[in-house]
């Protein structure tokens, strides 16, 4: 660490780095288009000229690029210097030569950094007499809109979206000045991250084509800090509405988390709250009501009953919700849990456990450090950031290890990637566990692989493990921490968790509670149910089970911003404030709480969850603590978290680690020929499937299968097979899949959902003629 | 003067192992192996053999300052990318006399001890590509390439890279993205090649025609290398002439030659009653030379010292018919089109600049356009990042001073004066 003199003032550096970081950390302003803080120094455009006076008086000043010359003790920089000053000129210059000059209808306009650098810098005439260079633009899918003549061939979208995001397909094409950035056909953009295309780009070649259908200036939008609402990380955004309508969503710095990208879920999920089927006015059974009749008519419901209700919170209501709604039910008595399957409720609460008897969960941040990773399950789908991070450390060499059931991106970079059937995969982590604790020989050949990924894992110096909850049972969950307890206190342990508010939610449950309130229902002691955002009638696995407890249910009330099959079935529905109208708290997967504060107000009466069960609780003339109360009851020393703050961990008391990972016979035990495996994508999550841009992107629908397997049973890709489930038939093509494990057939949650099937349950598979 | 790298060149019929071995080929790999790496750097240092590929670089300085201490596996390059306007001297090379090259890459490997070598073959030449894919077929067969070469533990692999085709594939950098299956778009000058090269390894670039004069410095040695040459120059050169003159061609002279006495005696001079306007020396990324400047011996510190660079030894003549301003045009033209892509300057900049020419060229021109060509031309050549720009605005800042009244008087008359003169004499 010495010092550098930039514009007269003694700046420390890092040794390493070079002037332009420096200036820009110390608050002091180089132009630059080409230079990004995630991708480094690229030395393109060479609009970073500054001119430096080395501390030999003998050598003359020299122009350098900022971006590329080390800090060094001793030297001058000139920002101002008139021949750096020459320099930026003739850039800016340059690049108007070619540059449409479209500024009043490109979308980028009051953010564009061409637009700020051209007017910083000047000059403000251009003296460029010939023909300028056009270009064809091409379709890049719903997501991306594409406008090349804007381009200022910085580089930066294929160095993120090819070398950074490992994406192969946009790329930089021709040369002189026609460098093409672009798909070599027309075509969807392939990447979980092509969105940040969109702000990657200095200028408004990749524009936010959701945002283009109801575009607004950026200088009309109503913005506030907030925390993604569509999984587990809690990456921070800014949502921007106008007139009452949410418009976008774009990335916030998080120093931990997710820093300069998103995923595109979290930037198109979005659109769920603009759906045209979204709830926005009460309902009681079926008819429109107001917001006050509606709390009547429910209160009234729970008066008759008594204490024969339950109350189903959700994993992506905020902690606010679901605290207020379990104080509501302690009020009198009523069973309260936020997950309406058991086995999630079990795997989620023993990864928290988990968690909290570990040193916690690693940031993104320190997850890109890893040296080394086993991964169980499919990230990308269950916790998008996460794998950008992992790509990140697979860049910097780190080995990854992939145990996954189904296609997953992330196989592709790793070391092993083994697919193992589902009900094999306790047998496997358990497998791992024992070796990392006492090693001995490999007898097979995957056990030889297994094996390999211990050594890898033994040796390196940062190891990572983590699991996907979802796919995963609590035993399985509890193996894959004893194996982190069994390489030593440096290895970290992470769960995907099922939602964005998973660990808050978790926190509040109870093993076995999902499984009662079933039962109670069933047996008629539950007579009235209060849902929090929650779909137990969608649900993959139970949601026949569900759907025919409920008609067993005197009343249903449901309280959501979506329109769920448990929505459109409740007898009182009241519509609630989706997350960018309202302000609350996730707990991320680290256990984090993060604040997220309301963007803006709907025309519409649009209460938050705690607010509706704050005022069904005075219809009931019951005495709920007040929110910060109840949070404080059950959280310790709990402290709202500052929205736009990076958070802080959620004081929760140790729940003790008294975890069986033991393999249980019946859901573990080789179940039949076929079994089911959930494959999913990265923008499937309850509240982003009413995204229609997002939708648009499903993939095909079909039975995965190993090519083995396809073989085995005669069946060429694309014929037909019959599926047969707990809960009915559903007839698939078939697409051979390298990636899925044998005797498994990996199916997206809604085929699973029609099966009535979850993750690992046996399915019939038959040839249909 | 006796030729000794055209020697035994035949582009039509071009040696094979057995008649290239009968007229004294391949003796140089004993001559080779019977020393250390380390006497073979000092003998090729000593000869003061300076890089042909148009930097003029000391070959044997290069080899030494890579390292004998150099991390494995370690690169030689040969360049056959020959994309400079004016240059066809590798041509000769590469059609003529594969097998010269295979055993100039031999011995060259061996000093360096690199284990791959790359010879890097422009996208046009793809039949001399083909040559030497079957010369250098026989050369494995005949164990004079692979594993344990003629008994002496030394493993060279050699491969034949035929380019995409683009002039910028022959800088050297951006010649390792090439071959890496990458854009060719030059990288950052550190860590230098010799540190971190192709893959990640010390590389070292050398032009075919500087290291085919290797075998001849080893079998001959450093004192006969230095009397090749006249006027203070070392060794032979192939030199191109071509343009206004009467025999253009390529010729192999002692390096030092005049250009007076390359245009007048060798090339057949200009066309009866035609005077010499200026020579481009070097290739098409020099400083254009004026009639003064004829007597300037064609070697790189003698060019260097009248304002141009000895480049490729091209040589391009312009006499009093050709009009500066569209020879001018004609080459920014070119370097526009072969800009990578990847600097700012170099590709907005040198369009723009054409821009301006093609404009004057046309009679189109305005009176602040020379000041602009030049202070557009001050900033893009020392500010892009690589020397292709730099190279790029030299031939138009020379011709800028040297044909000035012309450009003038393109403008003030608004149209071509050689149009004119044309018409007249058609
Ligand atoms: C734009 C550009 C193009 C070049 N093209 C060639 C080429 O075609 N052939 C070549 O030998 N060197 C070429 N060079 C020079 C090489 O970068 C490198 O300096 C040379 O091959 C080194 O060999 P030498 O030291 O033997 O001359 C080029 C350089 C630049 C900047
Ligand atoms: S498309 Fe945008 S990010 Fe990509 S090179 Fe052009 S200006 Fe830069
Ligand atoms: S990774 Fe999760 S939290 Fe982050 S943007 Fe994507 S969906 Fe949202
Ligand atoms: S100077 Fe030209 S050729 Fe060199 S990097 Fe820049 S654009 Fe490419
Ligand atoms: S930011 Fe330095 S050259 Fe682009």
């Amino acid at each position: 660490m010495g010092t550098i003199r930039i514009e007269n003032h003694e700046i420390p550096f890092r040794e390493g780095d070079n002037i332009l970081k420096t200036a820009l950390a110390a608050g002091m302003e180089i132009p630059y288009f080409c230079y990004h803080t995630a991708l480094g120094s690229l030395g393109a455009c060479r609009l970073c000229a500054v001119e430096i006076t080395p501390k030999d008086p003998g050598k003359a000043p020299q122009v350098v690029m900022a971006c590329l010359e080390p800090a060094r003790g001793g030297i001058e920089v000139s920002i101002s210097s008139a021949a750096a000053q020459q320099v930026r000129q003739k850039v800016i210059e340059f690049l108007m030569t070619n540059h449409p000059h479209d500024c009043p209808v490109c979308d980028e306009g009051g953010e564009c950094h061409l637009q700020e650098m051209t007017v910083a810098c000047g000059p403000p005439y251009r003296r460029y007499r010939g023909r300028k260079r056009t270009f064809t633009n091409q379709y890049l899918g719903p997501l991306v809109h594409h406008e090349m003549n804007r381009c200022i061939t910085c580089y930066r979208c294929t160095r993120f979206y090819q070398d950074y995001a490992l994406g192969d397909d946009l790329g930089a094409m021709r040369l002189r000045n026609e460098v093409y950035f672009g798909r070599f056909q027309d075509g969807p953009l392939a990447s979980p991250f092509a969105g940040n295309l969109v702000e990657i780009c200095p200028t408004g070649v990749f524009t936010d084509a959701v945002f283009r259908q109801h575009f607004a200036r950026v200088w009309d939008l109503k913005t506030a800090p907030s925390i993604c609402p569509h999984c587990s990380i809690g990456c921070n955004t800014l949502p921007g509405a106008r007139d009452g309508m949410l418009r976008r969503v774009r990335n916030r710095f998080h120093p931990d988390l997710n820093r300069w990208f998103i995923c595109d879920r979290g930037r198109y999920g979005h659109q769920y709250s603009e759906h045209p089927a979204r709830p926005l006015t009460s309902r009681v059974d079926g008819a429109k009501v107001s917001y006050r009749q509606a709390l009547a008519a429910a209160a009234e419901q729970i008066k008759a009953v008594g204490d024969k209700t339950g109350g189903l919170g959700s994993v992506r209501e905020d902690l606010e919700g679901n605290t207020l709604l379990r104080a509501l039910l302690n009020g009198f008595n009523g069973i309260f849990t936020a997950f309406s399957d058991p086995r999630l409720e079990a795997a989620t609460i023993t990864a928290v456990t988990a968690l909290q008897n570990t040193t916690g969960a690693p940031s993104l941040a320190e997850m890109e450090q890893a040296d080394a990773a086993l991964i169980v399950g499919d990230l990308t789908a269950h916790a998008p950031m996460i794998d950008l991070a992992l790509r990140q450390a697979y860049r910097s060499g780190a080995r990854l290890a992939v145990l996954h059931s189904g296609p997953t991106p992330l196989a592709r970079f790793a070391a092993t990637a083994l697919a193992i059937p589902p009900h094999e995969m306790s047998v496997c982590l358990s497998h791992l566990s024992e070796r990392a604790a006492a090693p001995s020989a490999a007898n097979s050949n995957q056990k030889e692989m297994l094996a390999n990924i211990v050594v890898s894992l033994t040796a390196s110096h940062r190891p990572l493990l983590i699991g996907v909850t979802e796919t995963l049972s609590a035993s399985q969950i509890a193996v894959l921490a004893q194996l982190a307890a069994a390489l030593g206190p440096g290895a970290r342990l992470a769960y995907a968790l099922p939602g964005a508010n998973a660990y808050g939610a978790a926190l509040l449950s109870q093993t076995g509670r999902a499984t009662a309130m079933l039962e109670a229902i069933e047996t008629g002691h539950i007579q009235n149910l209060i849902v929090a955002g929650n779909d137990p009638l969608g649900d993959t696995r139970l949601g026949a089970r569900w759907r025919a407890a409920r008609q067993r249910l005197d009343s249903l009330i449901v309280l959501d911003c979506v329109a769920t099959a448990t929505a459109e079935a409740a007898d009182i529905l009241i519509p609630v404030a989706a997350w960018a109208e309202r302000s609350g708290t996730f707990v991320n997967y680290e256990g984090r709480a993060q604040g997220f504060t309301h963007t803006f107000r709907r025309p519409e009466f649009l209460p938050s969850t705690a607010e509706v069960i704050a005022d069904l609780a005075r219809h009931l003339e019951l005495v709920l603590p007040d929110i910060a109360a109840a949070l404080g009851d059950t959280f310790p020393g709990y402290q709202a978290p500052v929205p736009g703050a990076p958070g802080s961990p959620l004081p929760a008391p140790a729940i003790p680690m008294h975890i069986d990972t033991t393999i249980h016979q019946g859901c573990e035990s080789h179940p039949g020929r076929w079994q089911a495996a959930l494959s999913t994508w990265y923008g499937d999550d309850p509240l982003a499937s009413f995204a229609p841009a997002l939708t648009e992107l499903v993939p095909a629908v079909a039975a995965l299968i190993s090519p083995a397997a396809a073989l085995n049973e005669g069946i060429k890709a694309g014929e037909r097979v019959r599926l047969q489930g707990p809960a009915g038939t559903v007839v698939l093509p078939v697409q051979p899949d390298n990636d899925v494990a044998a005797g498994t057939i990996a199916l997206t949650r809604a085929v699973l959902a029609q099966l009535g099937a979850g993750h690992g349950d046996p399915l019939e598979l038959e040839k249909v003629s | 003067m006796e030729a000794v790298l055209t020697h035994h060149l035949d582009i039509n019929a071009p040696l094979n192992l057995q008649a290239y071995r009968a007229a004294g080929g391949y003796r140089s790999l004993n001559a080779a192996f019977d020393r250390k790496p380390e006497e073979i750097i000092e003998t090729v240092e000593a000869a003061n053999l300076r890089g042909r590929g148009g930097a003029g670089f000391s070959c044997g300085l290069k080899w030494r300052l890579r390292g004998a201490d150099a991390p494995r596996p370690r690169y030689l390059i040969c360049n056959i990318d020959e994309s400079e306007p004016g240059t066809f001297k590798d041509r000769h090379l590469l059609y003529g006399g594969p097998h010269q090259i295979i055993e100039a890459v031999i011995v060259s490997a061996y000093a360096l001890q690199a284990e791959q070598a790359v010879i890097f073959v422009r996208g046009e030449y793809a039949k001399g590509g083909n040559g030497l894919r079957r010369a250098l077929e026989e050369a494995e067969i005949a164990g004079l390439v692979g594993t344990n070469i003629g008994g002496n533990g030394f493993d060279l692999q050699i491969e034949v890279h035929v380019s995409g085709g683009r002039y910028i594939c022959g800088e050297e950098t951006a010649m390792l993205n090439a071959i890496e299956g990458r854009r060719p778009n030059p990288r950052p000058k550190i860590p230098r090649p010799s540190v971190k090269g192709l893959w990640g390894y010390p590389t070292t670039t050398n032009n075919v025609e500087t290291l085919v004069n290797v075998p001849h410095i080893l079998l001959n040695g450093a004192a006969w290398f230095h009397d090749l040459g006249v006027n203070g120059g070392c060794g032979t050169k192939l030199f191109c002439v071509s343009g206004m003159v009467q025999h253009p061609g390529l010729f192999e002279l002692p390096c030092g030659t005049s250009a007076r006495e390359l245009i007048f005696e060798h090339a057949g001079g200009l066309a009866e009653g035609r005077t010499l306007l200026g020579f481009l020396p070097g290739g098409a990324s020099t400083a254009f030379l004026l009639p003064e400047h004829l007597d300037v011996p064609m070697d790189f510190d003698p060019v260097a010292k009248a304002g141009s660079r000895l480049g490729t030894g091209s040589i391009i003549v312009l006499d009093d018919t050709t009009c500066p301003v569209q020879v001018t045009l004609n080459l920014m033209r070119f370097f526009a089109r072969e800009s990578c892509g990847f600097c700012t300057p170099c590709r907005d900049g040198l369009p723009y600049l054409a821009q301006i020419l093609t404009a004057i060229a046309a009679g189109e021109g305005q009176a602040e356009d020379l000041a602009l060509l030049e202070e557009l031309s001050d900033i893009i050549g020392p500010q892009s990042f690589c020397a292709f720009a730099p190279g790029a605005v030299t031939p138009l800042i020379s011709s800028l001073q040297g044909f000035r009244k012309h450009y003038e008087s393109h403008i003030a008359t608004g149209r071509c004066p050689f149009d004119a003169a044309d018409r007249n004499g058609a």
